[in-house]
């Protein structure tokens, strides 16, 4: 096992599913009934590794299946990335300014459903935030605080509200008359994710788990005799340590966390997920995790309450079918883990993380 | 050698080898005053060109395969399209194709009866290469501008039956060598002409994968339909499926067909019935002496897809996402004597050998910069409509379309027989 899958291996052990089940079981033992292996393969793609683990026949077959659902990954990136200035996204960020784009379904739908959580999420969530993470060098990977200069420029330059869909003309403008920059990174695994599922459903694939680098996840059926893919969320309060086992079955999950992107300038820890209302990096939030039935959508909402007040975000996900969330703050003194949509014990119910993710 | 002269250059050769040829080329020969590399960048720009003129256009695509799904994508992005009516003999094909477009597309088993329809301005063609002439010859019968995919066929005959029936119908046809709307494929070959590496005189090609070009398939009875690629009837292998971009992008650099080809390939790795190779190599000839060669394999990945063009003063890479050129280190410079009797200092002799000279270069190169770095097929499709709207030519016609079939058919056939085989351009 590489380094990659190694990571990814560990990631999957780290973070979670949907039916908060406890007593995990583990995934090795093969049953006895299914002639199916557990096949796995990584590669890097949207700038992270995505793994798939999917239970085949055989070799063969799983090869097959493998690249069909990788094909489609880099299908998607091509789409969507904002890297590649030949993506789809890349192609409206500098033409809608100029005068409407007619764009394709799959792009309209991507962009449809951004805009939806921007609005239900009061601006919390907001793919035009590009060149905010670029003023504070979160692209080029040099942090640090732009000036005050910088900083006032950035409002005419960002803001979900100035991105125009005409659903009947299939076409995105911005109303700000310049270029803009679409930022797939808080909702475009996600929609990967959820497209991949798709495609191996449609390959008659009945137990798979893929991972787009750890932070967006999803158990398709469940593994032979188990109830769900095991996933541990970690506890960011004690290092080290698990706070929850869930198991995923036909579930998502997404977990947003400032522990691997950030900069300290004069002693202050900045994180890379901004409040896009107040271009400021967010403060005082350690983890987010929300499990839902679509990636796409547990993607975006791991974003919109890592931003709100868990009071607000509470708001954003109450009447959400099957859709949980579980916070960890920074806040000295205050509650410091927020569930949301399941019990509560799940906050002081952390243990050692094992090698094999089952709890003791 | 600059600018001007290069032009004579092409001409001449054209002229010699009378490889009829693309458009360009043609203006070339036939000695049109302007110079024919800069109006086809004229024209190209013209047609990529955003827009937005929204007249509706109503397509009718033959073959919703993976590719067909691809250009509705692409086509979706153009104002004014909308996908009418549909034809495939695989039945899944036609939701998966609702899908890509969100709503409801007429469906046919038949093409004949997609062609029948009268509510249809355009087709587009996507089926299998050995389908592909008889596609593309019904829908220009039919009255209709037709977007065909590459390969254009499957035979020369059946090539050369197409440029026929094209000039013959008056109508727009494109095929689909989306390159050669690549923004920075072609900004990288306009300064290739204006002499930026000198003298081209080879371009080496590779599209290198780690997979067995092999698709899931629900039923073995579907296995021939779904995996045409691996089987001859419909298929000339990689050289057809991947070789034919490479081989047309050379055409456009060598401004020529090529004269003659030699290739080989075998089965080396996957032995499971698949009947077309899974490597070739490809040696093209052209005019003067330059090579393209072409190589492909499919159980290592390292090299990727891309070309390297290779000249007197550089070279330049090409890749599906960018252009870089690099520069030759050897540069002959005049020396400017001084007059009067002034002692010229003399060499100090020696024997050295440095391992350095031989080593390949590993540093970075200039890479190719654009203002509208697009997805090709997005910009082709786009292009396509807009030959439709205006009557104008698509810089890819019917003449590329024959080039890249001259020699993908023919390096098959040197593949096959194993010997060199002359291209005929007539
Ligand atoms: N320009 C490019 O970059 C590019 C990329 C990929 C493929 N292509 C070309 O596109 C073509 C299609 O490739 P693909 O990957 O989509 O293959 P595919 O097998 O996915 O699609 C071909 C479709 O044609 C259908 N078909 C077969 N016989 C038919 C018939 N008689 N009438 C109607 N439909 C029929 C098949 O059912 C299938 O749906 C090939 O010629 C290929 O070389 C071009």
């Amino acid at each position: 096992m590489g380094f990659v899958n190694m990571r990814a291996f560990l990631w999957r052990r780290l973070l979670a599913g949907a039916v908060l089940l406890f007593g995990a079981a583990t995934l090795t033992a093969q049953s006895a009934k299914s002639p199916e292996t557990l096949y796995t393969e990584s590669r890097p793609a949207m700038g992270t590794v995505f793994t798939i683990e999917c239970y085949m026949p055989d070799a063969d077959s799983a090869d097959r299946v493998m690249d069909a659902a990788f094909e489609e990954i880099s299908r998607l990136e091509a789409l969507l990335s904002n890297y590649q200035s030949s993506s789809e996204l890349s192609r409206i960020s500098r033409e809608a300014g100029d005068s409407p784009v007619v764009t394709d379904p799959e792009t309209f739908r991507f962009l449809t459903r951004s805009l939806y959580w921007s609005e239900h999420s009061h601006g919390a969530f907001d793919i035009t935030v590009g060149p905010l993470l670029r003023a504070w060098g979160f692209k080029a990977r040099n942090g640090h605080v732009p000036t005050q200069q910088e900083q006032k420029g950035l409002r005419d330059q960002v803001g979900w509200e100035k991105v125009q869909l005409d659903p009947a003309a299939h076409t995105v403008r911005f109303t700000t008359g310049n270029a803009m920059e679409l930022d797939p990174g808080s909702i475009g695994k996600g929609f990967a994710v959820d497209s991949v599922v798709a495609l191996l459903r449609e390959n008659g694939v009945h137990a798979a788990f893929i991972s787009a680098g750890g932070s967006t996840l999803y158990g398709l059926g469940t593994p032979p005799d188990k109830a769900g893919w095991p996933v541990e969320i970690p506890d960011p309060r004690t290092p080290g340590s698990v706070a929850t086992t869930l198991l995923l079955h036909d579930m998502s999950l997404s977990t947003g966390a400032c522990t691997e992107k950030f900069f300290v300038q004069n002693g202050h820890r900045y994180c890379h997920i901004f409040d896009p209302r107040t271009l400021m990096p967010v403060e005082g939030m350690l983890q987010s995790s929300v499990i839902a039935p679509s990636a796409t959508d547990s993607d975006a909402l791991s974003t919109v309450v890592f931003v709100l007040p868990p009071d607000q975000s509470k708001e954003v996900l109450r009447g959400l079918q099957d859709t949980q969330a579980i916070l960890f703050l920074s806040v000295p003194g205050a509650s410091n883990c927020v569930v949301i949509g399941a019990s509560k014990s799940i906050c002081d119910d952390h243990t050692p993380i094992t090698r094999e993710g089952v709890r003791p | 050698m600059d600018r001007r002269s290069f032009t004579q250059g092409l001409s001449a050769l054209a002229l010699v080898s009378s490889a009829s040829l693309s458009s360009s080329a043609l203006q070339t020969a036939a000695g049109a005053a302007a110079a024919p590399a800069a109006a086809d960048d004229t024209r190209a720009a013209r047609q990529i060109a955003h827009t937005t003129i929204n007249t509706p256009l109503r397509l009718g695509l033959i073959g919703a395969g993976s590719r067909g799904q691809e250009l509705v994508r692409s086509f979706l992005r153009v104002p004014g399209v909308r996908i009418t009516a549909t034809a495939d003999v695989y039945p899944p094909r036609f939701e998966q194709l609702d899908k890509v477009c969100g709503y409801q597309v007429a469906r046919h088993a038949d093409y004949r009866a997609l062609l029948d329809r009268k509510d249809l301005d355009v087709i587009v063609i996507a089926t299998p290469l050995g389908l592909h002439a008889e596609h593309v010859l019904a829908a220009l019968k039919s009255g209709r501008p037709v977007y065909g995919e590459k390969t254009m066929a499957y035979t020369i005959a059946q090539a050369r039956e197409i440029v026929a029936a094209v000039a013959a119908s008056k109508q727009v046809f494109q095929v689909g060598h989306q390159y050669r709307y690549s923004p920075w494929i072609r900004a990288a070959l306009a300064r290739v002409q204006a002499g930026e590496i000198g003298d081209v005189t080879h371009v080496l090609a590779y599209w290198n994968r780690n997979n067995s070009w092999r698709r899931p398939v629900p039923d073995p009875s579907l296995e021939r339909l779904i995996n045409w690629r691996l089987y001859h009837k419909w298929s000339l292998g990689l050289i057809a499926e991947l070789g034919s971009h490479h081989m047309d992008i050379a055409n456009w650099t060598m401004g020529s067909y090529p004269v003659a080809v030699q290739a080989s390939g075998s089965i080396c790795y996957y032995r499971d019935g698949r009947e077309t190779d899974d490597n070739v190599q490809v040696i093209l000839s052209y005019p003067g002496g330059r090579r393209m060669v072409f190589t492909s394999m499919t159980d290592n990945a390292k090299q990727g897809d891309q070309l390297w063009l290779y000249g007197t003063k550089g070279s330049l890479n090409l890749t599906l996402q960018d252009a870089t050129f690099f520069y030759e280190p050897r540069k002959v410079t005049a020396v400017k004597e001084e007059k009067g009797d002034k002692k010229q200092e003399p060499v100090v002799t020696s024997a050295s050998y440095s391992p350095a000279n031989e080593m390949p270069y590993r540093g970075p190169g200039k890479s190719v910069e654009v203002k509208d770095p697009e997805d090709p097929t997005t910009a082709a499709t786009r292009a396509f409509v807009y030959c439709v709207r205006t009557g104008e030519r698509p810089i890819a016609d019917e003449h590329v379309g024959l080039g890249s079939a001259l020699a993908v058919v023919s390096a098959n056939e040197a593949r096959v027989a194993k010997r060199e085989v002359e291209i005929s351009a007539v």
